[in-house]
Protein backbone atom coordinates (compact mmCIF):
# COMPACT_ATOMS: atom_id res chain seq x y z
CA UNK A 1 0.00 0.00 0.00
CA UNK A 2 1.65 3.36 -0.63
CA UNK A 3 1.49 6.02 1.63
CA UNK A 4 1.63 8.68 -0.89
CA UNK A 5 0.58 8.65 -3.90
CA UNK A 6 0.73 11.81 -6.45
CA UNK A 7 -0.96 11.92 -9.35
CA UNK A 8 1.10 14.63 -12.38
CA UNK A 9 0.65 17.26 -9.92
CA UNK A 10 1.78 20.60 -11.25
CA UNK A 11 2.21 23.76 -9.54
CA UNK A 12 2.49 27.21 -11.44
CA UNK A 13 3.54 30.32 -8.94
CA UNK A 14 2.28 33.08 -11.03
CA UNK A 15 3.23 37.16 -9.82
CA UNK A 16 0.58 39.45 -9.95
CA UNK A 17 3.35 42.20 -10.61
CA UNK A 18 4.23 41.36 -14.22
CA UNK A 19 2.11 38.09 -14.92
CA UNK A 20 5.68 35.69 -14.59
CA UNK A 21 4.92 32.39 -14.49
CA UNK A 22 7.34 30.39 -13.00
CA UNK A 23 6.65 26.04 -12.99
CA UNK A 24 7.88 24.75 -9.67
CA UNK A 25 6.16 21.71 -10.32
CA UNK A 26 5.54 19.87 -13.64
CA UNK A 27 3.27 16.80 -14.25
CA UNK A 28 4.85 15.33 -11.22
CA UNK A 29 3.63 11.58 -10.68
CA UNK A 30 4.97 9.54 -7.81
CA UNK A 31 4.12 6.42 -5.24
CA UNK A 32 5.63 5.98 -2.27
CA UNK A 33 5.39 2.52 -0.50
CA UNK A 34 4.06 2.32 3.44
CA UNK A 35 7.15 1.93 5.54
CA UNK A 36 9.77 3.03 3.44
CA UNK A 37 12.31 5.81 3.67
CA UNK A 38 12.15 8.20 0.35
CA UNK A 39 14.84 10.48 -0.39
CA UNK A 40 14.27 13.40 -2.77
CA UNK A 41 17.42 15.18 -3.77
CA UNK A 42 17.69 18.43 -5.96
CA UNK A 43 19.21 21.66 -6.34
CA UNK A 44 18.03 25.11 -4.49
CA UNK A 45 15.04 25.58 -6.61
CA UNK A 46 14.39 22.33 -7.74
CA UNK A 47 10.93 22.62 -6.04
CA UNK A 48 11.18 19.82 -3.04
CA UNK A 49 9.99 21.96 -0.63
CA UNK A 50 6.82 23.33 -2.86
CA UNK A 51 6.36 18.95 -3.54
CA UNK A 52 6.23 18.78 0.51
CA UNK A 53 4.08 22.50 0.92
CA UNK A 54 1.55 20.40 -1.33
CA UNK A 55 1.36 17.60 -0.18
CA UNK A 56 0.66 19.40 2.97
CA UNK A 57 -2.13 21.79 1.79
CA UNK A 58 -0.11 24.93 2.78
CA UNK A 59 -0.16 25.80 -1.08
CA UNK A 60 -2.59 24.38 -3.86
CA UNK A 61 -1.97 22.30 -6.70
CA UNK A 62 -2.64 24.09 -9.88
CA UNK A 63 -3.09 20.86 -11.56
CA UNK A 64 -2.97 17.06 -10.79
CA UNK A 65 -4.05 15.29 -7.27
CA UNK A 66 -2.25 13.59 -4.78
CA UNK A 67 -3.30 11.42 -1.51
CA UNK A 68 -1.55 11.09 1.66
CA UNK A 69 -2.68 8.02 3.48
CA UNK A 70 -5.13 7.37 1.25
CA UNK A 71 -6.70 10.66 1.56
CA UNK A 72 -6.54 13.35 -0.37
CA UNK A 73 -4.49 16.60 0.41
CA UNK A 74 -7.52 18.75 0.50
CA UNK A 75 -8.46 17.01 3.94
CA UNK A 76 -7.18 18.40 6.39
CA UNK A 77 -8.04 16.19 9.28
CA UNK A 78 -5.62 13.35 7.86
CA UNK A 79 -2.85 15.38 9.16
CA UNK A 80 -3.44 14.58 12.73
CA UNK A 81 -1.45 11.48 11.25
CA UNK A 82 1.34 13.17 9.74
CA UNK A 83 4.28 14.36 11.24
CA UNK A 84 6.05 17.91 9.77
CA UNK A 85 9.40 19.89 9.85
CA UNK A 86 9.67 22.61 7.83
CA UNK A 87 13.11 23.30 6.55
CA UNK A 88 13.24 26.78 8.64
CA UNK A 89 10.52 26.45 11.38
CA UNK A 90 10.15 29.11 13.64
CA UNK A 91 8.26 28.80 17.11
CA UNK A 92 7.28 31.44 19.54
CA UNK A 93 10.73 32.07 21.20
CA UNK A 94 8.61 33.04 24.67
CA UNK A 95 7.90 29.60 25.12
CA UNK A 96 9.84 26.84 26.89
CA UNK A 97 11.14 23.11 24.96
CA UNK A 98 7.72 21.92 26.79
CA UNK A 99 5.34 24.03 25.56
CA UNK A 100 6.42 24.21 22.12
CA UNK A 101 5.82 20.38 22.47
CA UNK A 102 2.52 21.03 23.94
CA UNK A 103 1.22 23.65 22.12
CA UNK A 104 1.31 21.65 18.37
CA UNK A 105 0.66 17.81 20.60
CA UNK A 106 -2.86 19.74 20.91
CA UNK A 107 -2.60 20.94 17.99
CA UNK A 108 -2.60 17.55 16.44
CA UNK A 109 -5.57 16.25 18.51
CA UNK A 110 -3.28 15.19 21.70
CA UNK A 111 -4.49 16.35 25.03
CA UNK A 112 -4.12 15.23 28.90
CA UNK A 113 -1.61 12.74 30.73
CA UNK A 114 -1.28 10.92 27.57
CA UNK A 115 0.50 14.34 25.56
CA UNK A 116 2.56 14.94 28.84
CA UNK A 117 4.18 11.17 29.10
CA UNK A 118 4.80 11.77 25.21
CA UNK A 119 6.43 15.30 24.91
CA UNK A 120 8.63 13.62 28.36
CA UNK A 121 9.15 10.90 25.97
CA UNK A 122 10.22 13.09 22.68
CA UNK A 123 12.41 15.26 24.81
CA UNK A 124 14.64 12.27 25.69
CA UNK A 125 14.49 10.96 22.28
CA UNK A 126 16.67 14.36 20.94
CA UNK A 127 18.59 14.51 23.88
CA UNK A 128 16.84 17.49 25.56
CA UNK A 129 15.24 16.40 28.42
CA UNK A 130 17.30 19.18 30.35
CA UNK A 131 16.51 21.78 28.47
CA UNK A 132 12.46 21.32 28.32
CA UNK A 133 11.77 24.11 30.93
CA UNK A 134 14.16 26.66 28.92
CA UNK A 135 12.53 29.44 26.87
CA UNK A 136 13.73 28.31 23.32
CA UNK A 137 15.33 31.41 22.69
CA UNK A 138 17.94 30.21 24.29
CA UNK A 139 18.10 26.92 21.93
CA UNK A 140 21.15 26.97 19.85
CA UNK A 141 20.55 26.24 16.01
CA UNK A 142 21.56 22.39 16.59
CA UNK A 143 18.97 22.22 19.43
CA UNK A 144 15.72 23.96 18.02
CA UNK A 145 16.51 21.34 15.07
CA UNK A 146 16.16 18.48 17.60
CA UNK A 147 12.69 20.39 19.16
CA UNK A 148 11.54 20.36 15.84
CA UNK A 149 12.18 16.83 15.18
CA UNK A 150 10.80 16.22 18.22
CA UNK A 151 7.55 18.16 17.46
CA UNK A 152 7.56 16.22 13.75
CA UNK A 153 7.31 13.02 15.90
CA UNK A 154 5.37 13.72 18.50
CA UNK A 155 1.61 12.44 17.38
CA UNK A 156 3.16 9.30 16.56
CA UNK A 157 2.67 9.87 12.93
CA UNK A 158 2.56 7.46 10.20
CA UNK A 159 3.82 9.60 7.97
CA UNK A 160 6.90 11.95 8.29
CA UNK A 161 7.81 14.78 6.17
CA UNK A 162 11.83 15.83 6.65
CA UNK A 163 12.89 18.68 5.41
CA UNK A 164 16.47 18.91 5.94
CA UNK A 165 16.53 17.75 9.19
CA UNK A 166 20.21 17.67 10.31
CA UNK A 167 20.53 21.18 8.72
CA UNK A 168 22.86 22.78 11.60
CA UNK A 169 23.47 19.72 13.50
CA UNK A 170 26.80 18.46 14.61
CA UNK A 171 28.06 14.91 13.17
CA UNK A 172 27.04 13.18 16.29
CA UNK A 173 23.84 14.77 16.63
CA UNK A 174 23.25 13.89 12.66
CA UNK A 175 24.33 10.05 13.46
CA UNK A 176 21.46 10.34 16.75
CA UNK A 177 19.13 11.88 14.22
CA UNK A 178 19.80 8.60 11.92
CA UNK A 179 19.45 6.41 14.07
CA UNK A 180 15.80 7.78 15.38
CA UNK A 181 14.73 7.72 11.44
CA UNK A 182 15.70 3.93 11.15
CA UNK A 183 14.43 2.80 14.56
CA UNK A 184 10.68 4.89 12.71
CA UNK A 185 11.80 2.58 9.80
CA UNK A 186 11.50 -0.68 11.68
CA UNK A 187 8.39 0.90 13.15
CA UNK A 188 6.71 0.75 9.68
CA UNK A 189 6.46 4.73 9.66
CA UNK A 190 6.56 6.02 6.04
CA UNK A 191 9.46 8.90 5.95
CA UNK A 192 9.95 11.51 3.01
CA UNK A 193 12.73 13.33 3.39
CA UNK A 194 14.28 16.10 1.63
CA UNK A 195 17.63 16.44 1.89
CA UNK A 196 20.92 18.09 0.56
CA UNK A 197 23.24 16.02 2.16
CA UNK A 198 23.76 12.86 -0.58
CA UNK A 199 25.64 10.50 2.48
CA UNK A 200 23.19 10.95 4.17
CA UNK A 201 20.16 10.21 1.82
CA UNK A 202 22.62 7.15 0.38
CA UNK A 203 22.67 5.67 4.19
CA UNK A 204 18.75 6.05 4.98
CA UNK A 205 16.67 5.78 2.36
CA UNK A 206 14.91 2.98 0.63
CA UNK A 207 13.77 4.84 -3.14
CA UNK A 208 15.36 8.02 -4.09
CA UNK A 209 13.89 10.87 -6.43
CA UNK A 210 15.95 13.31 -7.80
CA UNK A 211 14.19 16.61 -8.98
CA UNK A 212 15.14 19.28 -11.60
CA UNK A 213 13.42 21.94 -12.35
CA UNK A 214 10.07 20.70 -11.10
CA UNK A 215 10.49 17.72 -12.61
CA UNK A 216 11.47 13.95 -11.57
CA UNK A 217 14.12 13.25 -13.50
CA UNK A 218 15.29 9.72 -11.99
CA UNK A 219 13.64 7.88 -8.73
CA UNK A 220 15.30 4.64 -7.69
CA UNK A 221 16.63 2.55 -5.03
CA UNK A 222 20.18 3.77 -4.32
CA UNK A 223 21.62 0.59 -5.60
CA UNK A 224 19.65 0.72 -9.28
CA UNK A 225 20.98 4.96 -9.49
CA UNK A 226 24.56 4.08 -8.19
CA UNK A 227 25.55 1.06 -10.33
CA UNK A 228 27.18 0.87 -13.63
CA UNK A 229 26.24 -1.14 -16.06
CA UNK A 230 28.51 -3.66 -16.94
CA UNK A 231 31.74 -2.78 -14.92
CA UNK A 232 33.70 -4.18 -12.89
CA UNK A 233 36.60 -4.63 -10.90
CA UNK A 234 38.44 -7.99 -10.94
CA UNK A 235 41.35 -9.09 -9.01
CA UNK A 236 42.86 -12.14 -11.07
CA UNK A 237 45.96 -13.92 -10.49
CA UNK A 238 48.10 -16.24 -13.44
CA UNK A 239 51.21 -16.53 -15.35
CA UNK A 240 50.01 -15.12 -18.38
CA UNK A 241 47.24 -12.76 -17.54
CA UNK A 242 48.78 -10.32 -19.23
CA UNK A 243 48.81 -12.12 -22.80
CA UNK A 244 45.35 -13.40 -22.29
CA UNK A 245 43.41 -9.92 -21.37
CA UNK A 246 45.60 -8.35 -24.50
CA UNK A 247 43.60 -11.34 -26.70
CA UNK A 248 40.26 -10.40 -26.08
CA UNK A 249 38.41 -7.83 -29.14
CA UNK A 250 37.91 -4.32 -29.28
CA UNK A 251 34.59 -4.76 -27.86
CA UNK A 252 35.67 -5.60 -24.42
CA UNK A 253 37.61 -2.71 -22.28
CA UNK A 254 39.97 -4.56 -20.09
CA UNK A 255 42.19 -2.32 -18.25
CA UNK A 256 45.04 -3.41 -15.87
CA UNK A 257 44.84 -0.30 -12.57
CA UNK A 258 47.71 -2.14 -10.75
CA UNK A 259 48.14 -4.32 -8.24
CA UNK A 260 46.56 -7.26 -9.89
CA UNK A 261 43.18 -5.01 -10.26
CA UNK A 262 41.48 -5.06 -13.44
CA UNK A 263 38.87 -2.84 -14.04
CA UNK A 264 36.55 -5.07 -16.96
CA UNK A 265 33.70 -3.47 -19.44
CA UNK A 266 31.48 -5.78 -21.34
CA UNK A 267 28.22 -4.48 -23.22
CA UNK A 268 25.95 -7.80 -21.45
CA UNK A 269 25.90 -10.01 -18.89
CA UNK A 270 26.58 -12.60 -21.99
CA UNK A 271 30.03 -10.86 -22.90
CA UNK A 272 31.07 -10.83 -19.04
CA UNK A 273 30.76 -14.60 -18.67
CA UNK A 274 32.15 -15.46 -22.12
CA UNK A 275 35.64 -13.33 -20.72
CA UNK A 276 35.01 -15.05 -17.43
CA UNK A 277 35.21 -18.90 -19.32
CA UNK A 278 38.45 -17.50 -21.33
CA UNK A 279 40.01 -16.58 -18.31
CA UNK A 280 39.47 -20.06 -16.54
CA UNK A 281 40.03 -22.46 -19.49
CA UNK A 282 43.22 -20.65 -19.37
CA UNK A 283 43.94 -21.29 -15.58
CA UNK A 284 43.82 -17.77 -14.09
CA UNK A 285 42.32 -17.60 -11.29
CA UNK A 286 39.69 -14.64 -10.06
CA UNK A 287 40.39 -13.69 -6.65
CA UNK A 288 38.05 -11.24 -6.69
CA UNK A 289 35.01 -9.14 -8.36
CA UNK A 290 32.96 -6.27 -7.85
CA UNK A 291 30.14 -4.59 -9.99
CA UNK A 292 31.76 -0.90 -9.97
CA UNK A 293 29.34 2.16 -8.50
CA UNK A 294 28.72 5.72 -8.63
CA UNK A 295 28.76 7.37 -5.84
CA UNK A 296 24.94 9.33 -5.04
CA UNK A 297 26.86 12.33 -5.23
CA UNK A 298 28.31 11.34 -9.11
CA UNK A 299 24.57 10.52 -10.17
CA UNK A 300 23.29 13.40 -8.94
CA UNK A 301 25.47 15.74 -10.30
CA UNK A 302 25.71 13.85 -13.99
CA UNK A 303 21.93 13.76 -13.99
CA UNK A 304 21.10 17.33 -13.29
CA UNK A 305 23.71 18.57 -15.83
CA UNK A 306 22.54 16.53 -18.27
CA UNK A 307 19.16 17.61 -17.97
CA UNK A 308 20.55 20.95 -17.81
CA UNK A 309 21.67 20.13 -20.99
CA UNK A 310 18.42 18.71 -22.34
CA UNK A 311 17.02 21.94 -21.28
CA UNK A 312 19.10 23.94 -23.03
CA UNK A 313 18.55 22.32 -26.46
CA UNK B 1 -13.77 23.85 18.57
CA UNK B 2 -11.00 22.06 20.94
CA UNK B 3 -8.46 23.48 17.83
CA UNK B 4 -9.88 27.13 18.41
CA UNK B 5 -9.36 27.05 21.94
CA UNK B 6 -5.76 26.13 21.93
CA UNK B 7 -5.24 29.09 19.19
CA UNK B 8 -6.91 31.33 21.57
CA UNK B 9 -5.05 30.16 24.44
CA UNK B 10 -1.45 30.49 22.94
CA UNK B 11 -3.08 34.03 21.26
CA UNK B 12 -3.76 34.60 25.32
CA UNK B 13 0.41 33.70 25.70
CA UNK B 14 1.76 35.64 23.05
CA UNK B 15 -0.05 38.70 24.09
CA UNK B 16 0.97 38.71 27.88
CA UNK B 17 4.47 37.86 26.17
CA UNK B 18 4.37 41.38 24.38
CA UNK B 19 4.99 43.89 27.19
CA UNK B 20 2.68 46.29 25.58
CA UNK B 21 -0.39 44.17 27.38
CA UNK B 22 1.49 43.71 30.67
CA UNK B 23 1.74 47.57 30.54
CA UNK B 24 -1.88 48.41 29.99
CA UNK B 25 -2.58 45.87 32.91
CA UNK B 26 -0.16 47.91 35.18
CA UNK B 27 -1.68 51.37 33.82
CA UNK B 28 -5.25 49.70 34.85
CA UNK B 29 -3.72 48.52 38.45
CA UNK B 30 -2.43 51.59 38.90
CA UNK B 31 -5.71 53.55 38.04
CA UNK B 32 -7.50 51.50 40.56
CA UNK B 33 -5.03 52.26 43.18
CA UNK B 34 -5.40 56.00 42.38
CA UNK B 35 -8.72 56.04 42.49
CA UNK B 36 -9.31 54.28 46.04
CA UNK B 37 -6.65 56.61 46.90
CA UNK B 38 -8.46 59.49 45.55
CA UNK B 39 -11.76 58.28 47.11
CA UNK B 40 -10.37 58.57 50.48
CA UNK B 41 -8.93 62.03 50.35
CA UNK B 42 -11.32 63.64 48.66
CA UNK B 43 -15.30 63.58 48.01
CA UNK B 44 -14.96 64.30 44.68
CA UNK B 45 -18.66 62.78 44.05
CA UNK B 46 -20.36 65.50 45.99
CA UNK B 47 -18.16 68.29 44.57
CA UNK B 48 -19.31 67.09 40.59
CA UNK B 49 -23.06 66.23 42.23
CA UNK B 50 -23.30 70.15 42.74
CA UNK B 51 -23.04 70.00 38.93
CA UNK B 52 -26.24 67.73 38.17
CA UNK B 53 -28.52 70.00 39.97
CA UNK B 54 -27.70 67.31 42.84
CA UNK B 55 -28.57 64.12 41.08
CA UNK B 56 -25.89 62.08 42.88
CA UNK B 57 -25.74 59.04 41.11
CA UNK B 58 -25.32 60.62 37.96
CA UNK B 59 -22.77 62.41 39.27
CA UNK B 60 -21.24 59.02 41.26
CA UNK B 61 -21.23 57.30 37.69
CA UNK B 62 -19.99 60.64 35.67
CA UNK B 63 -17.10 60.26 38.32
CA UNK B 64 -16.65 56.63 37.44
CA UNK B 65 -16.45 57.12 33.95
CA UNK B 66 -13.73 60.43 34.23
CA UNK B 67 -11.41 57.84 35.57
CA UNK B 68 -11.96 54.87 33.26
CA UNK B 69 -12.68 56.62 29.93
CA UNK B 70 -9.14 58.09 29.25
CA UNK B 71 -7.78 54.82 30.50
CA UNK B 72 -9.74 52.57 27.99
CA UNK B 73 -9.01 54.77 25.84
CA UNK B 74 -5.04 54.53 26.08
CA UNK B 75 -5.88 50.85 26.88
CA UNK B 76 -7.38 50.59 23.00
CA UNK B 77 -4.74 52.59 21.51
CA UNK B 78 -2.09 50.55 23.39
CA UNK B 79 -4.12 46.87 22.47
CA UNK B 80 -4.57 48.38 18.34
CA UNK B 81 -0.71 48.68 18.77
CA UNK B 82 0.14 45.45 20.14
CA UNK B 83 -2.14 42.38 18.55
CA UNK B 84 -0.93 44.21 14.96
CA UNK B 85 1.55 41.92 14.60
CA UNK B 86 -0.52 38.97 15.68
CA UNK B 87 -1.15 37.81 12.53
CA UNK B 88 2.12 38.95 10.39
CA UNK B 89 4.18 36.96 12.50
CA UNK B 90 1.82 33.73 12.60
CA UNK B 91 1.65 34.33 8.66
CA UNK B 92 6.01 34.24 8.90
CA UNK B 93 7.84 31.79 7.04
CA UNK B 94 8.37 28.62 9.06
CA UNK B 95 5.49 29.23 11.35
CA UNK B 96 2.52 29.32 9.01
CA UNK B 97 3.69 26.07 7.41
CA UNK B 98 3.97 23.85 10.03
CA UNK B 99 0.33 25.52 11.66
CA UNK B 100 -0.74 24.35 8.18
CA UNK B 101 0.48 20.93 8.69
CA UNK B 102 -1.43 20.38 11.48
CA UNK B 103 -5.05 18.90 11.41
CA UNK B 104 -6.63 22.40 12.22
CA UNK B 105 -8.51 24.30 9.57
CA UNK B 106 -7.71 28.07 8.08
CA UNK B 107 -10.86 28.89 9.51
CA UNK B 108 -10.41 27.52 13.14
CA UNK B 109 -6.71 29.25 13.11
CA UNK B 110 -8.40 32.95 12.37
CA UNK B 111 -11.32 32.11 14.51
CA UNK B 112 -8.69 31.42 17.51
CA UNK B 113 -6.69 34.20 16.80
CA UNK B 114 -9.15 36.74 16.77
CA UNK B 115 -10.86 35.11 20.04
CA UNK B 116 -7.44 35.32 21.81
CA UNK B 117 -6.80 38.65 20.67
CA UNK B 118 -10.52 40.28 21.96
CA UNK B 119 -9.71 37.70 25.09
CA UNK B 120 -6.81 39.31 26.81
CA UNK B 121 -8.26 42.70 25.83
CA UNK B 122 -11.45 41.83 27.62
CA UNK B 123 -9.37 40.51 30.40
CA UNK B 124 -7.42 43.87 30.80
CA UNK B 125 -10.56 46.18 30.45
CA UNK B 126 -12.54 43.77 33.17
CA UNK B 127 -9.58 44.45 35.71
CA UNK B 128 -9.81 47.75 34.82
CA UNK B 129 -13.21 48.79 35.27
CA UNK B 130 -14.66 45.96 37.61
CA UNK B 131 -11.39 47.37 39.93
CA UNK B 132 -12.41 50.79 39.63
CA UNK B 133 -16.17 49.79 40.58
CA UNK B 134 -15.39 48.31 43.48
CA UNK B 135 -13.79 51.06 44.38
CA UNK B 136 -16.32 53.75 44.17
CA UNK B 137 -18.95 50.82 45.02
CA UNK B 138 -17.30 49.74 48.70
CA UNK B 139 -17.11 53.95 49.13
CA UNK B 140 -20.38 55.26 48.72
CA UNK B 141 -22.07 52.11 49.18
CA UNK B 142 -23.75 52.35 45.83
CA UNK B 143 -23.70 49.08 43.72
CA UNK B 144 -24.33 49.86 40.46
CA UNK B 145 -23.91 46.60 38.52
CA UNK B 146 -25.17 47.72 35.10
CA UNK B 147 -21.82 49.80 35.11
CA UNK B 148 -20.05 46.45 34.61
CA UNK B 149 -21.66 46.00 31.23
CA UNK B 150 -19.54 48.95 29.65
CA UNK B 151 -16.83 45.77 30.02
CA UNK B 152 -18.74 44.75 26.79
CA UNK B 153 -18.88 48.03 24.75
CA UNK B 154 -15.65 48.67 25.03
CA UNK B 155 -14.40 45.09 24.40
CA UNK B 156 -16.52 45.07 21.35
CA UNK B 157 -14.94 48.44 20.11
CA UNK B 158 -11.62 46.51 20.20
CA UNK B 159 -12.99 43.71 18.17
CA UNK B 160 -14.18 46.06 15.20
CA UNK B 161 -10.60 47.60 14.74
CA UNK B 162 -9.27 44.25 15.48
CA UNK B 163 -11.10 42.12 12.97
CA UNK B 164 -9.87 45.24 10.42
CA UNK B 165 -6.39 44.66 11.78
CA UNK B 166 -6.58 40.79 10.68
CA UNK B 167 -8.20 41.43 7.34
CA UNK B 168 -4.58 43.69 6.69
CA UNK B 169 -2.98 41.82 8.32
CA UNK B 170 -3.85 38.45 5.71
CA UNK B 171 -3.41 40.91 3.20
CA UNK B 172 -0.33 42.50 3.17
CA UNK B 173 1.71 40.21 5.81
CA UNK B 174 2.35 43.34 7.60
CA UNK B 175 1.75 44.80 10.99
CA UNK B 176 1.63 48.68 10.12
CA UNK B 177 -1.19 49.18 7.21
CA UNK B 178 -3.93 47.39 9.32
CA UNK B 179 -3.13 49.32 12.84
CA UNK B 180 -3.10 52.56 10.31
CA UNK B 181 -5.98 51.73 9.49
CA UNK B 182 -7.56 50.75 12.57
CA UNK B 183 -6.41 54.05 14.36
CA UNK B 184 -7.98 55.87 11.25
CA UNK B 185 -11.60 54.33 12.05
CA UNK B 186 -11.26 54.73 15.45
CA UNK B 187 -9.86 58.08 15.76
CA UNK B 188 -11.03 59.97 12.11
CA UNK B 189 -13.50 58.69 10.21
CA UNK B 190 -16.26 57.10 12.94
CA UNK B 191 -16.13 60.38 15.37
CA UNK B 192 -16.51 62.32 11.88
CA UNK B 193 -18.92 60.34 9.88
CA UNK B 194 -21.46 60.77 13.46
CA UNK B 195 -21.02 64.57 12.84
CA UNK B 196 -21.87 64.46 9.22
CA UNK B 197 -24.55 62.22 9.58
CA UNK B 198 -26.04 63.61 12.43
CA UNK B 199 -24.81 67.64 12.68
CA UNK B 200 -24.19 68.10 9.23
CA UNK B 201 -25.89 65.54 6.72
CA UNK B 202 -29.17 67.88 7.61
CA UNK B 203 -28.26 71.30 6.27
CA UNK B 204 -26.95 69.28 2.69
CA UNK B 205 -29.00 70.32 -0.42
CA UNK B 206 -27.06 67.67 -2.91
CA UNK B 207 -28.73 63.96 -2.09
CA UNK B 208 -26.17 62.00 -3.78
CA UNK B 209 -23.70 63.63 -0.96
CA UNK B 210 -26.34 63.18 1.71
CA UNK B 211 -26.89 59.58 0.32
CA UNK B 212 -22.76 58.95 0.39
CA UNK B 213 -22.50 60.27 3.55
CA UNK B 214 -25.61 58.07 4.86
CA UNK B 215 -23.87 54.82 3.23
CA UNK B 216 -20.17 55.53 4.93
CA UNK B 217 -21.79 56.09 8.13
CA UNK B 218 -24.04 52.98 8.17
CA UNK B 219 -20.76 51.07 6.12
CA UNK B 220 -18.48 51.61 8.73
CA UNK B 221 -18.29 50.62 12.08
CA UNK B 222 -19.49 53.38 14.57
CA UNK B 223 -16.76 52.61 17.34
CA UNK B 224 -17.22 56.25 19.00
CA UNK B 225 -20.94 56.27 19.68
CA UNK B 226 -20.23 52.50 21.06
CA UNK B 227 -17.39 54.19 23.20
CA UNK B 228 -19.08 57.39 24.02
CA UNK B 229 -22.59 57.33 24.02
CA UNK B 230 -23.70 53.75 24.54
CA UNK B 231 -21.23 53.23 27.38
CA UNK B 232 -22.52 56.41 29.38
CA UNK B 233 -26.12 55.15 28.57
CA UNK B 234 -25.40 51.77 29.69
CA UNK B 235 -23.14 53.02 32.96
CA UNK B 236 -25.90 55.10 33.63
CA UNK B 237 -28.26 52.11 33.93
CA UNK B 238 -30.90 53.65 30.53
CA UNK B 239 -29.95 50.31 28.80
CA UNK B 240 -30.13 51.06 24.65
CA UNK B 241 -32.26 53.24 22.99
CA UNK B 242 -31.16 52.52 19.48
CA UNK B 243 -29.18 49.37 18.81
CA UNK B 244 -28.42 50.52 14.92
CA UNK B 245 -24.96 51.34 15.79
CA UNK B 246 -24.46 47.88 17.53
CA UNK B 247 -25.83 45.79 14.75
CA UNK B 248 -24.37 47.85 11.69
CA UNK B 249 -21.25 47.61 13.90
CA UNK B 250 -21.52 43.95 14.55
CA UNK B 251 -22.45 43.14 10.73
CA UNK B 252 -19.18 45.40 9.92
CA UNK B 253 -17.04 42.71 12.12
CA UNK B 254 -18.77 39.76 10.95
CA UNK B 255 -18.32 40.94 7.32
CA UNK B 256 -14.11 41.77 7.76
CA UNK B 257 -13.96 38.53 9.63
CA UNK B 258 -15.53 36.58 7.01
CA UNK B 259 -13.44 38.39 4.20
CA UNK B 260 -10.32 37.32 6.04
CA UNK B 261 -11.36 33.83 5.90
CA UNK B 262 -12.26 33.71 2.42
CA UNK B 263 -8.80 35.70 1.52
CA UNK B 264 -7.00 33.22 3.91
CA UNK B 265 -8.23 29.80 2.45
CA UNK B 266 -7.09 30.62 -0.65
CA UNK B 267 -3.60 32.27 0.39
CA UNK B 268 -0.27 30.06 -0.09
CA UNK B 269 2.28 30.25 2.25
Amino acid sequence: MNAIEINSLTKVYSSSFNKKQTMALQNFSLNVTEGTIFGLLGPNGAGKTTLIKLLLGIIFPTNGTAKILNYYIHEYKIKSRVGYLPENHKYPSYLKGKEVLDFYGKLSGMSGSSLKIKIDEMLELVNLSKWGKTKIKNYSKGMMQRLGLAQALLNDPDLIFLDEPTDGVDPIGRKEIRDILLNLKQRKKTIFLNSHLLSEVELLTDRVGILNKGKLIREGTVNELTQKKQEYKLSIEGENAEQIIKDFDNRISFVNSGNGYYNLKVSDSVQLNMVLDVLRNNGIIIKEMVQQKDSLEDIFISLIQESEKKELQ
Amino acid sequence: MKNILTITWYSLREALARKVFIAFIIISTLTVGLVTLILNVADIVKVVSSGYQGNYFQAFTTVEMMFISPVTLIGILMSIFSSASFIPVMLEKGNIDLLLSKPISREQLITGKFLGGVLVVLINIAVLIIGVWLAFSFKFSIWNFNFLLIIFTITFTFAILYSVIILFGILTKSSAPGMMIAYLIFLIVSPMLYTFEFKISGLLINSFLKGSIDFLYYFFPKTSEIMGKITMSLALGNGIDNYQPLLTSLGFLILTLGISIAIFRKKEF
